[in-house]
């Protein structure tokens, strides 16, 4: 709240013609300064990741009721035929969802809040009741009878629930501070993420094709066609699986050829209309090329005709398809059967509708026209070919389409189950139990697993996809942030296809163009943009329902001839009629949408070259809000902007969408409006038309820099920067260390780094205001001068000032837990926490165990280092082990000790009982991080640097005024890189210093150099932030003026300490005595294939004999010159001996690497026998003594 | 001091006095002599400051560590630092640092008992040396130089209800060099004592208005325009930072040679601000005598002997001879 705001006295005055005197005409236009009020309204009422709550509350409030409901009835019937038949039916009906609940092993139970779930390892589940209606009906010889049971809220298993989601516990404290933190919650925190086991996840919105649309591809030559029309339909139930259709165009001969599913081999376009009824030429052309008087459509569709022209009626059309089914040698009837189901049902599912059945073949016949008719404007060059990375061609999967999918199958496994169980008893004449039947663990489980694994599909199922459910990163609160809005595609990584990674014109607004990773899934990982709304979804009726209304026009009743003159109209990509009057529809569509009578979500797109109309009201759409245009005016004034600035009441977006001064605009609708960037681009166009670079505005940006996503909304001047660099400092601030969450106290995260002092930055932009950047900010304002001052800052190193990290500048904790639980072994034995004994302890490590307590743990505040036992922890030996061991020996070590590499303070021991009411343990440890040569820094412009030096404050070089700089970069890191912004916040930051205020340095304003230089003028500084300094060692001016100011600086995760690392000698592998791998092993450094190479090269053989040989698995045996093989020897006697060779003379000694020996042994044990032979080889020899 | 054919009497002249701000010149040195002084005042004279802390109670939302940082940093009066003993070199106590010569206790210990958030302030610490208490409470003591009423004390923590701090803490005499908590002083810095001429005759080549724009391209105030005679004069030498924006804009307006600014080699203004472990004037009484101390050590030090024996000549040079 404090600092920026609406109060945001801007330090740089910008010349705004436009305020003066108009502030008590409330009619008048907004300023561009007003609209930051209409995106607090915005971030106030949404936060920053609605996406994934609405979608998961879509998810709770409609989706699970609805897949319950279209399950079908379990019907079982009694196969013994004598007795009286019974045929049980069982059927879901209403659903109950729960909100999370803990029961404790002592059967207490009390609601479970999130911050319990955390630290006792839970998931943060609600539990699911479904009411069971059982109706057993008994024929008997002379009698019916019928019993029904009804059992309501049958438990059916535990759904993982979102945080802050309307399910969640927390939903009633929503954005009440007090009330969030007596829970142990961050008020900053905004949920959005599962807690399985203890540990947060998030699902990742996963990007897909949008199904039931019509691609066309145009092939490249030489290929064997020429176009390609494909349609992948999915009816709108889901229900039933994904079903594709193609449509080709053959290269030679011009035959155009269909796709159908289940048929083998291509059908001839004519055929299909056949089978559907549409028997005469003429009526099959007029389904496709509605205008018969299209000469070059006509001549495309010849060949097609003429191809099909022995096939003349539906019977032989129909068993010409059915014959190439996937059912060899059936009956004719059989196959036209077929051949009818695939058409009716198989056949592009979606093209039915949601209307139900009627008029299928119709409606069929239609839509493979429309196909053709794409295919055939494609091929003739009149529209173009389609754009796969499009954005209106993506959609997206968010937490709710996810679990909708998986509960599903989940579901119809219950089902499946119980109706298997059902069998079994009828059979057996018991009694259906359905509270036995139904097997809540099914779905308890089968959430668990892939939330907390990640593969989503059933364990063993097939298609499962890894990596969707992550654990939350909790580095930093940016990085929170951003990976809630995370997004991925699922295309292989090694594809060299470059297309779908590239930015793509579509994805302004909707997508960041500056956050993705570098490497392997760039591009392919992106972010969603501050202000982008994804469509939860909603049902076709009612949009049908007022087509209806307005007088649409239904295929029964019109004639193929009337498509031309009328617009064609498409609900989610099914062709649902024509309209003579378009343009008064789609006004009348727009009122409705603009003042909230159908859903704000629907996206209309009237693509008037080709006469089509498209409505969507399908979920996963981006879409984003602009400001409504009209008469090249805003809609909304000025007196709104004071409103909102005036109410604090909650609920003032809303208001302003159902107002109709803002409305949602999906990807695909976008490309049907003009957009103007500014409202001075408005402006110019009233009094300038001319100038002006449209005279059709229809909306407007609510501001430009809202197209940036989490991370790269906390850049300074991004649109100063060379593109790159701002993708680097998007993946650094996810580095950066600060204040994660306000409640890191009272966490147990195995890993996190809180700074000891962070500073809110200087220099901000308008958005960190809702990322909470202020009140959770992750770097320091450093006084950072860009000189060379003793080259100890070359490639990419810096100065650092060993003063100011004596007064705290960038300190930072870090706190890393373990945790352990006493597992049962068996029944009545279980594990124990406890001080070991030595005495009736066998397997203690040499380590310290005294800073264990009696309870067997580390005490508050013990200093622990490497090694040190800090949950002590005994195992009771299983039966066969005690007879084995000397009787004084009572159990086995299994403490958990401290990692080698790190020491520190035990913070917290939290000891509870976990969800098997196992005592389990969590105990922290923490460290103070002091700033040392080889930490990682960076400034929020992608230029990081490690330190190379501290010197303290006398060494280090100072202005008049005594200003000593923090930190020194050197001035080789600027040009090639380009980083403008860097620059300009550091002047801006000298300003901002000197005024006491904040400076803003959001992208697309316009704030200039030459103002903030004009600014620094004044303040008594020279303009360009120069400064002459002394150096500290001698005395002396520098020749060159230097460039000092406050920059914003971030202390990154990567410390020497964690990484410091050599090795002497140590452990090995067992197998193959070389040693192992990795720091904490104590592992060694890796010679590998190059290093080796280059050995080589240099020709330093005894140099790499001592490196691959004797520092790794020398080894020695001893080897009979007669066989070759490894002998006996024994050194102590000494006597040596070739039991094959029955010789105790000529053995020899021999030297090779311990994975040699191996490969030895190995060799022989399949039966191959590598010699070792240490006399040269003669065979002319070996061969005459075999003479002899 | 035999021998030194060019020897120089360096001159100090004080302009402004307070207890924790001075201001002075020095002339008659070079640079290296004034960097000496600087880097003296900075890193070598001793202070006294927080080094050990035993924590008994902290319930506080802070750790153990952090709170004995912000000790450290609280600045302690060090007037008889210069007299101490460092606890490295102390023979009373074996330098485990826990004798009158070379340490000072202090007791810390707060209970937040009322609803209000309470802060734990360098007030709360309780020292057993009177004359080694934290500046600002002596200050109040004093009431010199300070407005009272608005000193709170530097704040260690705050405190919520139920939380406790209670600590024992020995502060030691250091130095700078060690640790910046030993450093006396907040800023020291010099400047080249400028000699500013402007070239009369082709000033008054300009015109008024070219006069002021070149006037005002200094981003300090050096230079003034006469109301009646319209000249422009040097209003504030020192304030010149040599940014060398006057030369700049001169060229820019044609006229290159309109001003000469030089540095003199040998006058320096010092400024010195002290965080009130010791008086600003003592601090630089303090940093001479170390200087001193230090020439002492190094030409009495057997090294320079040898080294003497070792470079001929050379060595009568290092030996500042």
């Amino acid at each position: 709240m404090e600092g920026g705001g609406d109060e945001n006295n801007p330090i740089v005055t910008v010349d705004d013609d436009e305020e003066d005197g108009i502030v008590q005409q409330y009619d008048e236009e907004i300023t561009q300064e007003d609209t930051w009020a209409v995106i607090s309204a915005h971030f106030e009422e949404k936060g920053l990741v609605r996406q994934q709550l609405d979608s998961f509350d879509e998810f709770v409030n409609t989706t699970m009721q609805h897949i319950v409901d279209e399950s079908e009835d379990i019907v079982v019937h009694d196969t013994e035929p004598q007795k009286s038949s019974t045929t049980t039916k069982i059927s879901f009906d209403q659903l109950y969802f729960t909100k999370p609940m803990i029961t404790e092993a002592d059967g207490d139970t009390a609601t479970l809040f999130p911050k319990a779930a955390r630290l006792r390892n839970m998931t943060y589940s609600g539990a699911l009741f479904v009411d069971v209606k059982k109706q057993v009906t008994k024929i008997g010889q002379d009698c019916e009878e019928e019993v029904t049971e009804e059992n309501t809220k049958v438990f059916i298993g535990k759904v993982p629930i979102m945080v802050r989601s309307t399910s969640c516990n927390l939903f009633k404290c929503q954005n009440i501070e007090k009330d969030l933190v007596e829970h142990g919650e961050c008020p900053y925190d905004q949920g959005g993420y599962f807690i399985i086991n203890g540990s947060e996840k998030v699902l990742i919105a996963q990007e897909k094709m949008s199904t039931n649309q019509v691609y066309v591809f145009k092939k490249k030559q030489p290929n064997k066609y020429s176009y390609i029309a494909e349609v992948r339909s999915m009816a709108e139930s889901q229900v039933k699986p994904l079903r594709s259709m193609f449509v080709r165009l053959l290269s030679k001969g011009g035959c155009i050829r269909v796709t159908l599913p289940f048929i083998q081999s291509e059908i001839p376009m004519a055929v299909v209309f056949r089978a559907l009824g549409f028997i005469p030429d003429k009526a099959i052309l007029e389904h496709i090329c509605y205008d018969l008087e299209d000469p070059e459509m006509m001549e495309l569709l010849q060949p097609s005709l003429e191809e099909a022209f022995v096939i003349q009626s539906e019977e032989v059309a129909l068993d010409y398809i059915g014959k190439r089914g996937s059912v060899p040698g059936a009956s004719k009837e059989k196959r036209i059967k077929f051949a009818e189901d695939i058409l009716a049902k198989e056949m592009v599912p979606h093209a039915v509708g949601a209307g139900g059945e009627g008029h299928c073949k119709t409606k069929k016949a239609y839509y493979v026209g429309y196909v053709i008719h794409r295919l055939l404007l494609c091929a003739l060059g009149r529209r173009p070919e389609d754009d796969r990375d499009h954005y209106k061609n993506k959609r997206l999967d968010l937490a709710g389409p996810l679990l909708g999918g998986l509960f599903r199958k989940l579901f119809s496994k219950l089902t499946k189950d119980l109706k298997k169980y059902a069998q079994k008893c009828v059979e057996s004449g018991k009694d259906v139990d359905l509270l036995f039947g139904i097997n809540a663990i099914t779905i308890t489980r089968g959430l668990i697993y892939s939330l907390s694994t990640g593969n989503w599909g059933l364990l063993d199922g097939a298609g499962t996809r890894p990596g969707v459910s992550q654990v939350l990163n909790r580095l930093t609160y940016a990085s929170t942030l951003s990976h809630l809005r995370r997004l991925n595609s699922p295309i292989g990584r090694e594809g060299k296809l470059v297309k779908p990674r590239q930015l793509h014109n579509s994805q302004w607004g909707m997508i960041c163009p500056a956050e993705t990773p570098e490497g392997q899934a760039c591009g392919l990982v992106k972010n969603l943009a501050l202000m982008v709304h994804i469509t939860v979804g909603s049902s076709t009726d009612s949009i049908l329902e007022f087509l209806e209304d307005w007088s649409i026009e239904n295929f029964v009743d019109i004639s193929p001839a009337v498509i031309l003159k009328a617009t064609k109209i498409f609900v989610n990509g099914c062709w649902v009629g024509i309209h003579r009057s378009p343009e008064d529809l789609v006004k009348d569509l727009r009122q409705l949408r603009r003042e909230g009578d159908v859903n704000s979500e629907l996206g209309i797109v009237r693509d008037i070259h080709f006469q089509e109309l498209r409505l969507y009201t399908d979920y996963g759409r981006c879409s984003r809000p602009l400001f409504i245009v009209e008469n090249q005016r805003l809609l909304i004034k000025k007196r709104d902007i004071k409103n909102l600035q005036q109410r604090p009441e909650g609920g003032k977006w809303n208001k302003l969408v159902t107002k109709g001064y803002i409305e949602y605009i999906d990807t695909e609708e976008e490309e049907t409006t003009m957009i103007a960037m500014t409202i001075h681009d408005l402006v110019v166009a009233r009094s300038e038309p001319e100038k002006a670079c449209s005279d059709t505005y229809t909306h407007c940006e609510i501001h430009p820099s809202m197209i940036l996503g989490v991370c790269a909304s906390i850049i300074p001047f991004p649109n100063h920067n060379q593109s790159p660099r701002n993708t680097y400092q998007s993946a650094m601030g996810k580095q950066a260390m600060g204040m994660y969450a306000t409640n890191y106290q009272l966490r147990m995260d195995t890993l996190a780094h809180v700074l000891y002092y962070p500073q809110k930055p200087l220099v901000t932009t308008r958005a960190m205001e809702h990322l909470h950047f202020r009140q959770l900010p992750a770097g320091i304002n450093a006084i950072v001068a860009i000189a060379c001052y003793s080259g100890y800052n070359q490639e990419d190193s810096v100065i650092m000032n060993q003063s100011s990290i004596d007064r705290g500048f960038f300190r930072s904790l870090f706190f890393r837990t373990y945790r352990d639980e006493e597992k049962k072994m068996g029944t009545l034995v279980r594990e124990e926490f406890g001080r070991p004994n030595r005495e009736s302890t066998v397997g203690m490590r040499p380590g310290s165990y005294d800073k264990l307590d009696v309870d067997g743990f580390a005490p508050l505040g013990t200093r622990v280092s490497g090694g040190d036992a800090i949950i002590g922890k005994t195992t009771p030996f299983a039966e066969e082990e005690c007879q084995r061991l000397p009787s004084k020996y009572k159990g086995r070590d299994h403490s958990m000790t401290l990692r080698q590499s790190e020491s520190g303070m035990v913070d917290q021991v939290m000891l509870t009982t976990n969800d098997d009411g196992l005592r389990f343990v969590k105990v922290r440890m923490r460290t103070v991080r002091i700033p040392q040569i080889g930490d990682k820094f960076s400034s929020r412009h992608g230029q990081k640097g490690t330190v190379g030096m501290t010197y303290t404050q006398e060494d280090m070089p100072w202005t008049v005024e005594g200003i000593t700089p923090d930190i020194i970069v050197n001035p080789h890191a600027i040009p090639s890189r380009m980083t403008i912004g860097h620059l300009i916040e550091c002047i801006m930051g000298k300003v901002s210093a000197q005024a006491g205020k904040e400076g803003d340095a959001t992208p697309f304003t316009n704030v200039t150099v030459g103002d903030i230089g004009t600014a620094l003028h004044k303040c008594g500084y020279q303009m360009r932030g120069f400064e002459t300094m002394y150096n500290g060692h001698t005395g002396r001016c520098l020749t060159a003026k230097i460039f000092i100011g406050p920059t914003y600086y971030q202390r990154l995760k990567h410390m020497v300490d964690d990484k410091i690392h050599s090795r002497g000698r140590g452990p090995v592998q067992i197998l193959t005595r070389q040693p192992v791998e990795g720091r904490s092993r104590d592992g060694g450094l890796r010679f590998g294939e190059m290093e080796r190479d280059c050995l080589i090269a240099h020709g330093a053989a005894h140099f790499l004999k001592e490196r691959l040989f004797d520092q790794s698995d020398a080894y020695r045996v001893h080897v009979c010159e007669r066989c070759g093989l490894i002998a006996i020897a024994n050194l102590k006697k000494p006597t040596f001996e070739c039991r094959r060779c029955k010789t105790r003379d000529g053995i020899v000694q021999v030297h090779i690497p311990y994975a040699c020996k191996l490969l030895f042994q190995e060799l022989m044990a399949m039966a191959i026998t590598p010699r070792m032979l240490t006399k040269e080889f003669k065979p002319s020899m070996e061969n005459e003594k075999k003479g002899t | 001091m035999e021998g030194a054919k060019n020897q120089r009497f360096p001159k100090i002249k004080i302009r402004e006095m307070k207890d924790d701000y001075l201001k002075f010149e020095l002339r008659e040195t070079d640079a290296s002599m004034a960097n000496a002084l600087r880097r003296v005042m900075l890193a070598e004279v001793p202070t006294i400051a927080i080094d050990l802390v035993e924590i008994e109670v902290n319930s506080t939302v802070l750790n153990d560590e952090f709170i004995s940082h912000r000790l450290g940093l609280i600045p302690l009066t060090s007037d008889r630092a210069m007299d101490m003993r460092f606890s490295r070199d102390c023979d009373a106590c074996d330098g485990d640092g826990q004798c009158e010569y070379c340490s000072v206790e202090f007791h810390l210990s707060v209970r937040c008992d009322q609803d209000q958030t309470q802060d734990v302030t360098s007030a709360d610490l309780q020292s057993t040396d009177p004359t080694v208490v934290p500046v600002d409470v002596a200050a109040r003591s004093s009431s010199s130089g300070y407005d009272a009423s608005e000193n709170r004390g530097i704040i260690i923590v705050k405190l919520r209800r139920g939380q406790e701090l209670r600590l024992r803490a020995i502060a030691r005499k250091g130095i700078g060099k060690d640790h910046a908590k030993w450093s006396p002083a907040a800023t020291v810095t010099f400047m080249y004592e400028p000699e500013i001429r402007i070239n009369e005759e082709l000033m008054e080549s300009l015109s008024l208005e070219e006069k002021n724009s070149w006037i005002e391209s200094s981003p300090t105030k050096v230079f003034g325009i006469d109301p009646n005679t319209h000249q422009v004069m040097v209003v504030d030498a020192e304030a010149y930072t040599y940014d060398e924006e006057v030369i700049k804009k001169a060229e820019a307006m044609g006229k290159p040679g309109l001003v000469e600014i030089e540095a003199k080699e040998d006058s320096f203004i010092f400024t010195v601000e002290s965080t009130g472990a010791v008086k600003a004037s003592q601090l630089v009484i303090n940093a001479i005598d170390v200087l001193k101390q230090k020439l002492d050590a190094v030409r009495l030090s057997d090294d320079t002997v040898e080294a003497d024996d070792q470079f001929g000549e050379l060595g009568s040079h290092m030996r500042g001879g």
